[in-house]
């Protein structure tokens, strides 16, 4: 007689999913498959906010503030930039090349735009205009200084104080109220001086260690890109979510004093700790390395893009890395070039990481790479087990299928200002939760005037429409 | 403001007593002259890196050849010059130098075809006090460079990337 099943109990057997360590390891989806379907990229808008509920003033201008309060924007802060009336931050005046611009910039101008060099800096912001420092509008200020958690400025030290409204004052207001300075050097000498990206390549010594040694025909060399006003924005928003962390702990807010000619010391690896060990004052090496050889940067003979109109394309589409340092690697490095002479001189990583080795082992390549373009060069060590990548350039990352599935780079439908190439919200790694997200690019000087006076902080239209016409908002 | 000139010349009996700023945007490197934005007294003044290396000197007679950018009177409480008042503060025109004004290589259409704002003049579209909506329509309000995008995605010139 078989055994009824007891309608009454639940048999693990009945249950889906799993009945065993083995069915569950096959249950498993690959773990690629799971990483798609975690991050999900391009579905961002789905997903929770990290920091909603966050409330941030942005008392900035061009990218390196901005950029501070803009990373706690794409985590889903609400931040309210606020502008000089009807000119906005000047960064909106600064474009790349003639006529990078979207327009309106505001209402009353018509003719001008804001530049694309205003990209990325101010992502997901309200756009406030504010002549916060008459004393008509001090205490409209500290109105929002009430309801927010804290503020980003920029101005040369003791500005803000001089106007009554530094962390000494507010902190009197809101006793939670975060706040952050950032600027050129802060307290100490040169108190007063202002910053610039170069500046803090150049002051943190960044600069004299990049580019080619001057025996070679290099010089200290500044990044193209105003690399410094990113990272040190980034390293602001580190400080500002460790501060809502205590803030969560003590009930207390505090104040961040970030100097941007500080912060690319951090870029800087072992030079200060090796002179201060041996004296030893670091030399520059450019495309090559000091730690490891072969790795770095050879130019070929030929163009991957003869025929293009670009020069960048034309001529500069020649560069490939190649890393070959540890022994095998390097062996058949100098197998696949021809050289193993090489190999036999320098066959200790200890051996070849010497100058006058490196100098030998790179012009070895750069000849054999004189006849081939870095396609043929990057496809024959590739092929030979070796690592070695093609230096794009941006049109080659914008047709990226890597960058492309990984949602890095993306088109964005703007609100506001139409289509918009972008690479920067999601460039900073994923999150499955709540991920980082683009919502706006920016909006017109003041275009949410009327949202934050009158619906937030309640003031009637008419003295809106009063502070506008004296231009003081 | 890398300095200023505080005007002390005598103007009915007292000092004129006005701050005049020097913005580094203007004057961190130059050499000409200016005006006080209250009494109009000339001054010349020449800085190098945001220095005052020559001046203020009095040049009685001569036509100013900037203005300041702003004003005030510290002594007097608030009472101030704001930016671009007519003859006693510079213009504020914010166009670019004319070494950089070129003819303007202006677009409608991204390099994939959609739509971007980026030719001027735009249509008026903004509310109370400057504000902006959330959205574009540019069906209405630019209805000719609608209908050249309806033109290019009846081509096929409009593609996803």
């Amino acid at each position: 007689m078989s055994k009824k099943k007891d309608p009454r109990v639940t048999r693990i057997e009945d249950l889906a999913g799993p009945k065993s360590p083995g069915e569950l390891e096959e249950m498993k989806m690959p773990y690629e498959e799971y990483c798609r379907q975690a991050f999900d990229p391009g579905n961002e808008a789905k997903k929770p906010e990290s920091l909603k509920g966050i409330r941030w003033l942005s008392c900035t201008m061009y990218i390196f503030t901005p950029h501070s309060a803009a990373n706690l924007a794409e985590l889903g802060a609400e931040v309210i930039k606020i502008e000089i009336p009807r000119m906005g931050d000047a960064m909106r005046h600064t474009s790349p090349f003639n006529e990078a611009y979207l327009y309106p910039l505001h209402e009353s101008r018509p003719m001008t735009g804001t530049g694309l060099g205003f990209t990325n800096a101010n992502i997901n912001e309200l756009y406030l205009t504010m002549d916060y420092h008459i004393p008509e509008m001090v205490d409209v200020f500290y109105g929002l200084v009430k309801m927010s958690d804290g503020l980003t400025e920029l101005y040369r030290p003791g500005t803000l104080d001089k106007w009554k409204m530094s962390y000494k004052y507010l902190q009197e207001i809101n006793p939670r109220f975060i706040y952050v300075w950032g600027g050129g050097f802060g307290y100490g000498p040169k108190v007063f001086g202002g910053s610039y990206d170069i500046l803090g390549q150049a002051h943190a010594g960044l600069a004299s260690i990049t580019g080619m040694h001057e025996y070679m025909g290099g010089h200290a060399t500044k990044c193209t890109n105003w690399v410094i006003d990113w990272a040190s924005g980034t390293i602001i928003t580190y400080g500002v979510l460790a501060a809502i962390h205590w803030r969560r702990k003590t009930g207390l807010g505090t104040m961040l004093e970030v100097s941007q000619v500080q912060t690319p010391t951090r870029f800087m690896g072992y030079s200060v700790p090796l002179y201060g060990r041996f004296g030893i004052v670091r030399q520059r090496w450019g495309n090559w390395d000091t730690q490891l050889c072969a790795h770095g940067i050879i130019l070929c003979g030929k163009s991957d893009y003869p025929d293009a109109d670009n020069p960048q394309e034309k001529f500069d589409a020649r560069y490939v890395m190649v890393s070959a340092f540890n022994d095998p690697d390097f062996q058949e490095l100098c197998s696949v070039i021809g050289r193993k002479d090489l190999w036999d001189n320098y066959p200790r990583h200890k051996q070849r990481l010497e100058a006058e080795a490196q100098i030998e082992v790179y012009d070895a390549l750069e000849q054999w790479a004189a006849d081939k373009t870095r396609t043929e060069v990057s496809d024959a060590l590739n092929n030979a087990g070796i690592l070695a990548y093609n230096v794009k350039n941006h049109r080659e990352v914008y047709e990226s299928e890597h960058l492309r599935q990984r949602g890095t780079i993306r088109w964005l439908d703007d609100p506001l200002f139409g289509d918009l190439l972008t690479h920067c919200t999601y460039s900073t790694g994923l999150m499955s939760k709540s991920p980082r997200r683009l919502k706006w690019q920016w909006r017109p000087v003041g275009a949410d005037n009327v949202k934050i006076y009158r619906d937030m902080l309640g003031i009637p239209v008419s003295q809106v429409e009063d502070w506008y016409e004296k231009a003081w908002i | 403001m890398c300095d200023v000139i505080w005007c002390k010349k005598e103007v009915d009996g007292s000092p004129c007593e006005t701050v005049n700023y020097l913005d580094p945007f203007c004057f961190w490197n130059w050499e000409g002259t200016i005006n006080c934005a209250e009494c109009r007294t000339v001054y010349y003044i020449h800085m190098i890196q945001g220095h005052m290396y020559k001046g203020p000197e009095e040049r009685p007679g001569e036509e100013p050849d900037t203005s300041p950018l702003y004003a005030d009177k510290p002594l007097e409480g608030y009472r101030n010059y704001m930016f671009a008042t007519e003859g006693r503060t510079r213009p504020f025109e914010c166009m670019p130098r004319s070494f950089l004004l070129g003819e303007a290589d202006m677009v409608k259409f991204s390099i994939r075809g959609k739509p971007v704002r980026g030719w001027r003049p735009q249509p008026e579209s903004a509310g109370i006090a400057g504000s902006f909506p959330y959205h574009w329509d540019i069906q209405n309000l630019s209805p000719d460079v609608w209908e050249e995008y309806q033109e290019k995605i009846r081509k096929g010139e409009v593609s996803d990337w």
